[in-house]
């Protein structure tokens, strides 16, 4: 594909652009190399002054920098010099590819160099690992990167429309243009999820605290065994001196504590069942861990994930139902059903804060008084027994016309004659809805529900807002782990633990929903 | 026939009913909210009743000459207007490719982004909260602009590449025949006919960075001046440190639910059928 009769100034273009490109990738992994090679942390690891107490420069690279990153440039930098040679020998598709990549590059350059300014980077740092590290974290580096990157674009833009070129086969710039479209994407995504993804998954297996600056240690799985360690056990209760079990003021059976050892090995009782048809009346089983806390922050999670997302479904399809009909104002009652998803769930949280005081403002409390529900005030959020409750009715009361809406949708293409052909048959509207309707309302509440359950299964803004710490779903425990006690290596551990579970929901939901809906 | 009649009366009536039963669920605390807003503070603790006694906006201006509120408000516009730009940008090209060109791995990255719009904030906070102090701008509105791309961008995605797949194909084939580039028939061509999908989008994403709070909370948790209306929703204290300004703070949940709301009812059709197309979080 090299045109060996193309006019000399053309080539000599092509040779400076290429061996410029090539410098680039070479400069990245250099640059790489001597970040790596200088950072303080890293080079304590080499120090034989230290002794035993010589850090793992290993774990210092990955805490500091990850595998992601470093393996990125390396790959991009080789890339790059492959590239850079195919365009100083004119290759068409390399002088395209280097053409369109070099927009994003310029569009990057002058992002950097712009949000360098605005930091108030100064032109010219001093303080690096080296000279050329330092050198390159200043605006003056920015600027001139953004300037490089803008001429080579030009200038490659100049080599593409030259005539001489062969023409480009269709499906080979589809290609073209689909990865180059998709590249900014990608990029962020890698900067914002991949790369935070692996620091917490490397973090996880250390003892990381965020207060120190010490290197951490590797402690492997240790904070895992931490968190999933369980044991279950069958309690006695306690006896009375004529040797009933004992009861506590509230009525209820007081059991005997875990044994001495348990306790010492740092186990502590999450919950006591006493199941009627699994133990007898004066027996429990007692689930305790290591980490009881969050044993219980997964229980809660649970327990809401499973009542408020039926309770969603049962609400959101008896919407639907009702606002399916068409009716004067369907449109306005549409835009009613989007009102509590659009408010923010912190501002509704406070909100429903304020209906469900037990105070007179209490709107809610003083409702079910003036109907003579209940005698006294409830204390619908400081009392543990209504916490959950309060909080998974408020979050029906958020979602549920949402629901209605994924349902609507799924409502809306089952065809009209299904319905009329049944009344004709005499079909009463109870056998409609189970004969027709929910059948061909399946794959719509499927997906409905799934992904209610993802949603639910991260729940943070309600219980901590409402709640803080009196009771902890999965997220606000890894949120209080981590912030308030600043337990990096343990929180994240929590984290990835989560982020398991997600994902298995995820697939799951990606299977259900596929990804050809055409 | 009256008998008939009176029948079909009763059942419009009795359907009536409902529908006015599900706008109350749907309403009622947002009017509380109204109603308690424009309440004075010692009329809160009297008997309950929705139309104030004395109504008075004594709240809103006590709210709107809050430095700290008005500061937070400001946070909110730069953060989701800044995140629903930027999704939007990279989120229409990644779109463009996946609903309209033909290449390999395209399957692939179909997965990948459905399976991101998924993706649990929770997990990645204790790594994004490392990155966002290695790069220097924790406690910064920088921190969640650079962290919000997370879940706005494959939503963007995946909704953009939705619509673009329900554009008929003559019209690129068209345009093909007549010679024209992938880059001139993305931008004279198809971005046009999908600016009612980016406005929609737009809309979306910026609802959902609005309303974000994890991230929000965590990176703001030194510096109260970068917080966003979240935060200061929710750590709201009012002047008085006695008591919880609770009228005050409903006047603040208004001021900050309104434009939503606004935002909801004028673009709801479209609203409604985005949120349909991406299967958006609530």
């Amino acid at each position: 594909m090299t045109t060996p009769d193309a006019p000399p100034p053309a080539l000599r273009l092509a040779r400076v652009l290429g061996g410029l490109l090539a410098l680039v990738g070479v400069g990245a992994i250099v640059l790489l190399v001597l970040s790596i090679a200088g950072h303080p942390d890293v080079r304590a690891g080499f120090d034989a002054s230290l002794g035993a107490e010589r850090p793992s420069w290993v774990l210092a690279i990955l805490d500091r920098f990850g595998l992601l990153v470093p393996t990125l440039v390396l790959g991009l930098g080789t890339a790059a010099v492959a590239l850079g040679v195919r365009v100083a020998r004119r290759r068409a598709g390399a002088i395209r590819l280097a053409r369109d990549l070099a927009l994003w590059a310029s569009i990057f350059a002058v992002g950097l160099a712009v949000a360098r300014a605005l930091q108030g980077v100064p032109w010219w740092p001093t303080d690096g690992p080296s000279a050329v590290v330092a050198a390159s974290g200043g605006l003056a580096a920015a600027v001139a990167l953004a300037g490089v990157a803008v001429v080579a674009r030009l200038l490659l833009a100049r080599l593409a429309s030259d005539p001489t070129l062969p023409t480009e086969p269709l499906p080979a710039r589809e290609m073209r243009s689909a990865w180059n479209l998709l590249l900014p994407a990608l990029l962020i995504l890698v900067m914002v999820a991949a790369r935070p993804l692996e620091a917490t998954v490397v973090t996880s297996l250390t003892d990381k605290r965020f207060a120190s600056d010490t290197v951490p240690e590797f402690v492997g799985l240790q904070n895992y065994r931490e968190l999933l360690t369980v044991r279950l056990d069958p309690l006695e209760c306690r006896r009375d001196d004529d040797g009933a079990c004992a009861v506590d003021r509230d009525g209820d059976v007081r059991w005997n504590t875990l044994p001495v050892e348990a306790l010492r090995e740092g186990y502590r009782t999450a919950y006591v069942w006493n199941l009627p048809l699994v133990t007898r009346a004066d027996t429990a089983l007692s689930l305790s861990a290591l980490d009881e806390k969050w044993i219980r922050s997964i229980w809660t999670t649970v327990v809401f994930t499973v009542v408020s997302v039926s309770g969603e479904l049962l609400l959101g399809l008896f919407i639907a139902l009702t606002v399916h009909s068409s009716f004067r104002g369907r449109g306005a009652m549409r835009a009613v059903m989007l009102i509590p998803w659009a408010i923010p769930t912190v501002v509704s949280a406070r909100l429903w804060e304020l209906m469900l005081d037990d105070t007179r403002a209490g709107v809610l409390n003083q409702a079910l008084l003036s109907i003579g529900a209940i005698d006294a005030p409830l204390a619908w959020l400081t009392d543990p027994a209504l916490q959950l409750p309060s909080v998974i009715l408020i979050d029906v009361w958020k979602t549920a016309p949402f629901m209605a809406l994924l349902l609507l949708a799924g409502l809306q293409v089952i065809p009209k004659e299904l319905y009329e052909s049944a009344r004709v048959d005499g079909a009463s509207r109870l056998r409609e809805f189970f004969a027709i309707t929910l059948p061909l309302l399946r794959p719509a509440i499927g997906v409905a529900l799934i992904f209610r359950t993802l949603d639910a299964l991260r729940v943070f803004d309600l219980f901590q807002v409402l709640l803080g710490r009196a009771q902890q779903s999965m997220s606000t425990y890894n949120f209080d782990v981590l912030i308030n006690n600043q337990q990096a290596g343990y929180a994240s551990a929590v984290g990835v633990l989560i982020f398991v579970l997600i994902f298995a929901f995820a697939v799951l939901y990606v299977r259900v929903l596929g990804v050809n809906r055409e | 026939m009256t008998v008939r009649r009176l029948r079909a009366a009763a059942r419009l009536t009795g359907f009536y009913v409902l529908v006015f039963l599900v706008a109350a669920y749907a309403l009622i605390p947002f009017v509380w909210a109204i109603s308690t807003s424009l309440k004075s503070e010692s009329e809160l603790f009297g008997a309950a009743r929705l139309i104030p006694r004395e109504p008075s906006l004594d709240n809103y201006v006590a709210v709107l000459s809050s430095a700290s509120f008005m500061g937070s408000l400001g946070n909110s516009v730069l953060v989701a207007g800044g995140s629903a730009l930027l999704a939007l940008a990279a989120g229409s090209f990644a779109a463009y490719a996946l609903g309209r060109l033909r290449f390999r791995g395209k399957q692939a990255m179909l997965y990948a982004v459905l399976a991101m719009t998924m993706f649990p904030q929770i997990s990645v906070l204790s790594g994004m909260y490392e990155n966002v102090r290695e790069l220097g701008i924790f406690g910064t509105q920088a921190a969640m602009l650079y962290a919000y791309p997370l879940f706005t961008l494959p939503f963007a995605a995946w909704v953009l590449t939705s619509f673009f797949r329900g554009l008929p194909r003559e019209i690129e084939e068209a345009a093909v025949v007549d010679g024209a580039t992938t880059a001139q028939i993305f931008v004279r061509i198809l971005l046009p006919l999908t600016v009612p999908a980016l406005v929609t989008t737009g809309l979306l994403t910026f609802i959902v960075s609005w309303n974000e709070y994890v991230f929000a909370l965590a990176f703001t948790l030194t510096n109260p001046s970068a917080q966003t209306v979240p935060v200061a929703v929710a750590q709201f204290a009012g002047i008085v440190e006695q008591q919880e300004p609770i009228a005050e703070i409903m006047a603040a949940a208004i001021v900050v639910t309104v434009p939503l709301v606004v935002l909801v009812l004028i673009f709801q059709r479209r609203i409604a059928a985005g949120l349909t197309a991406g299967s958006v979080k609530g």
